[in-house]
């Protein structure tokens, strides 16, 4: 007689990715809550958005965004005044790329390449807008060939979506780059909308390739298990690089003026306000995470002649068996509950089932309890 | 905890136990599963109606709708009545636990129907030659109260005694309870409260005291906790299983330092009750406080358990 079963070979492991996916409307970031979930700090460097105004115990951190601009950047020297915090810009950019890109051999900070064949040269990304997410949503990682961004392009910053393009991973499920000292990375390639009429995106830009017969404009990187998002600034702007990717120089912040173009921002302008004016295009933000279940399965097996009978009080009557007339008759148990312990004999995990199992020596049943890890 | 879905498959939700994170956490090897119970804990076997008009396929339907709970993380809490498996399938008695109580030295109190346990000596006896009655453990006679046990003078005081048989009188006592005697068990009580004591006084070490400090005790034939029921005669004083007699658990509680030393507990786990004391006039009173709990008492292979109610006290 015995209440404990060894478990022996009834053991196995597997492991599940479990994905969710993680849709975020523009009106979440940049008006619905009049800004209340937005979080400024004193030192400048970055901005938090919140799914809910960030004083209340329901809001949830799910990204920031800050900017980054490369010593290399035709820009960089453009940027005299305190305000455009020049050196808290240039130490975005190297702090996001010495963990992100890495060190070439003399141990210099390699800078953000805009198609990560670092190797072969070619362009850089020297300013970029970098958006790390939250663990609370990438969770393990990104998933590959998830991500999608709408961003709104129209030179009218009254009316910013009217014009749209589309900045995702494309094919990044068996093209993605392994260079990184933080893990994969894929490409971030954007095309145009279909909303207004274009051309949003420069027609003559030779910052393009070719994916299945179509042409993409490479906007930045996504690195899946860091979750960050590196978004050259030049979506905004044609001036921004050599033959830059924007298709018009559009209104970035508030206002007409020409100091206002994502360039004089860049320039001009705090990261508070390059933030305030990127979420401001935001149209739809949309990926799914992945989460690495590791499981445990028990295999606990009750054979015909176990566990036919119960300690329960209620199942004696002067102890005798309530389920049976006389002896010959089949006992009979329930189960709603089965216990998992170590050897000794401490209680460490537990497992309910929905309803009770009749338990009869006619009947036997594995119960497979997976603890996911 | 809310009832799970039964309105569709039958599942399983599983959960770890708030003492198997702390293992867990402490990362020494002892989160190892290797073996596995099953427990009724929700069923209510008085629902099975053996007489149901509609016959055998209704005998159970009350009992196969009962809604059960999600999981519990209080390993304490889960896996109160556990499934057994006997070679036997054609058992129609099965063993019962039952408080002795057949003398006043492990009776419990006749007030309160619990083991009071006297923190310390100050609670239980001011001394024959002492000038203050204010202990409670005595009577106006210098003689032990019934159902009182001295956490402090493990040599005298009562003890809490739990014999093991077939509690019937449909079967003899001269009968051999045969394979369904029970050789060890398990004693779970409050660790800041007490610990388990044989009746000569010696303390014993708990297996493991969990995240909730409830220790786990395991004691057995070969200790001085268990015996055999010597005498099978039924007509001999002192039994209290009509049937065929098991074994016996006998044990006594020794109160900690917290409990002697401390009102903390008291103050946080209890409150205050006025008592009897040792005044010679026989009706004079102490204020004490107490903490009411229980210890459980398990057989580790038959599954059969009690729970005994206990009483901490201590003089206010």
């Amino acid at each position: 007689m015995t209440t404990l079963k060894n478990l022996t070979e009834d053991t196995t492991t597997t492991r599940t990715l479990l994905h969710e996916a993680i849709p975020i409307t523009g009106s979440i970031v940049s008006g619905t809550y009049n800004d209340e979930n937005i979080k400024n700090y004193t030192h400048g460097m970055l901005q938090s958005v919140y799914d809910y105004p960030y004083l209340s115990s329901s809001a949830n951190h799910i990204f920031d965004i800050t900017t980054g601009i490369s010593t290399q950047s035709p820009l960089y020297s453009s940027i005299t005044t305190v305000d455009a915090q020049q050196a808290k810009k240039k130490n975005i950019y190297n702090q996001m790329a010495q963990l992100l890109v890495g060190y070439d051999v003399t141990g210099s900070v390699l800078q953000f390449d805009e198609d990560g064949n670092i190797i072969a040269g070619g362009y850089k990304i020297d300013d970029a807008i970098i958006v790390p997410f939250s663990r609370l949503l990438a969770k393990d990682e990104i998933k590959k060939e998830s991500f999608s961004l709408e961003l709104g392009v129209d030179s009218l910053y009254a009316q910013p979506l009217n014009k749209r393009i589309t900045i995702s991973d494309v094919s990044a499920s068996t093209e993605y780059r392994v260079n990184s000292p933080v893990g994969e990375y894929g490409i971030l390639y954007a095309t145009q909308s279909a909303a207004g009429v274009g051309p949003y995106l420069n027609q003559t830009s030779e910052h393009t390739a070719s994916i299945g017969g179509s042409t993409y404009w490479y906007a930045g990187l996504l690195y899946y298990q860091a979750g960050i998002m590196v978004l050259t600034a030049s979506v905004f702007g044609d001036q921004l690089r050599t033959a830059g990717i924007g298709g018009v120089d559009l209104e970035y912040l508030t206002g007409s003026s020409t100091t206002e173009t994502i360039s004089g921002s860049i320039t001009g302008s705090t990261i508070q306000n390059i933030a305030d004016g990127f979420r401001h295009r935001i149209y739809n933000l949309q990926f799914n995470n992945t989460t690495e279940l590791n499981s445990t399965i028990y295999f606990c097996r009750a054979n015909y002649n176990e566990f036919n009978y119960s300690s329960n009080p209620t199942y004696l009557e002067n102890s005798r068996v309530r389920v049976k007339n006389q002896a010959s008759d089949a006992p009979v148990s329930y189960i709603t509950t089965v216990g998992l312990y170590n050897d000794n004999n401490q209680l460490l995990a537990t497992a309910k089932l929905s309803e009770p199992l009749k338990k009869t020596p006619s009947n036997e049943f594995t119960l497979r309890v997976r603890l996911d890890y | 905890m809310a009832f799970l879905d039964n309105s569709g498959d039958i599942i399983l939700d599983a959960v770890l136990t708030d003492h198997g994170r702390k293992l867990l956490a402490e990362a020494n090897g002892d989160f190892v599963i290797t073996k596995f119970a099953l427990a009724d804990d929700e069923i209510d076997y008085s629902l099975y109606n053996k007489n149901h008009p509609s016959g055998s396929a209704y005998y159970d339907l009350e009992i196969l709708q009962s809604p059960i709970l999600e999981a519990f993380t209080d390993n304490a809490a889960m896996l109160k009545y556990n499934l057994v498996t006997y070679g036997n399938l054609e058992l129609l008695f099965l063993p019962v636990l039952r408080l002795n109580e057949t003398n006043g030295d492990w009776s419990r109190d006749p007030i309160t129907n619990s083991f009071i346990v006297c923190s310390n000596e100050e609670t239980t006896d001011n001394g024959p030659n002492s000038t203050s009655f204010t202990a409670v453990g005595v009577d106006e006679t210098n003689t032990d109260r019934t159902g009182f046990l001295f956490g402090t003078n493990l040599t005298s005081g009562g003890r809490i005694q739990i014999d093991q048989g077939l509690d019937t009188t449909q079967l003899s006592p001269n009968n051999s309870i045969g394979d369904l005697l029970e050789n060890n068990y398990t004693i779970q009580m409050d660790n800041r409260l007490g610990k388990l004591a044989t009746i000569t006084g010696i303390q014993q070490a708990p297996d493991f005291v969990d995240d909730d400090n409830i220790a786990y005790y395991t004691v057995g034939m070969r200790g001085q906790f268990v015996s055999r029921i010597a005498n099978i005669n039924n007509a001999v004083q002192g039994q209290v299983i009509s049937g065929p007699r098991g074994s016996r658990v006998e044990f006594k509680i020794a109160t900690t330092p917290d409990v002697q030393s401390s009102n903390y507990l008291f103050l946080q786990l209890g409150g205050t009750v006025s008592m009897a004391n040792r005044e010679a006039s026989g009706t004079g009173t102490s204020s004490c406080y107490f903490i009411d709990t229980t210890v459980k008492i398990t057989g580790q292979n038959t599954g059969c358990s009690i729970d005994v109610p206990i009483r901490y006290v201590r003089l206010a």
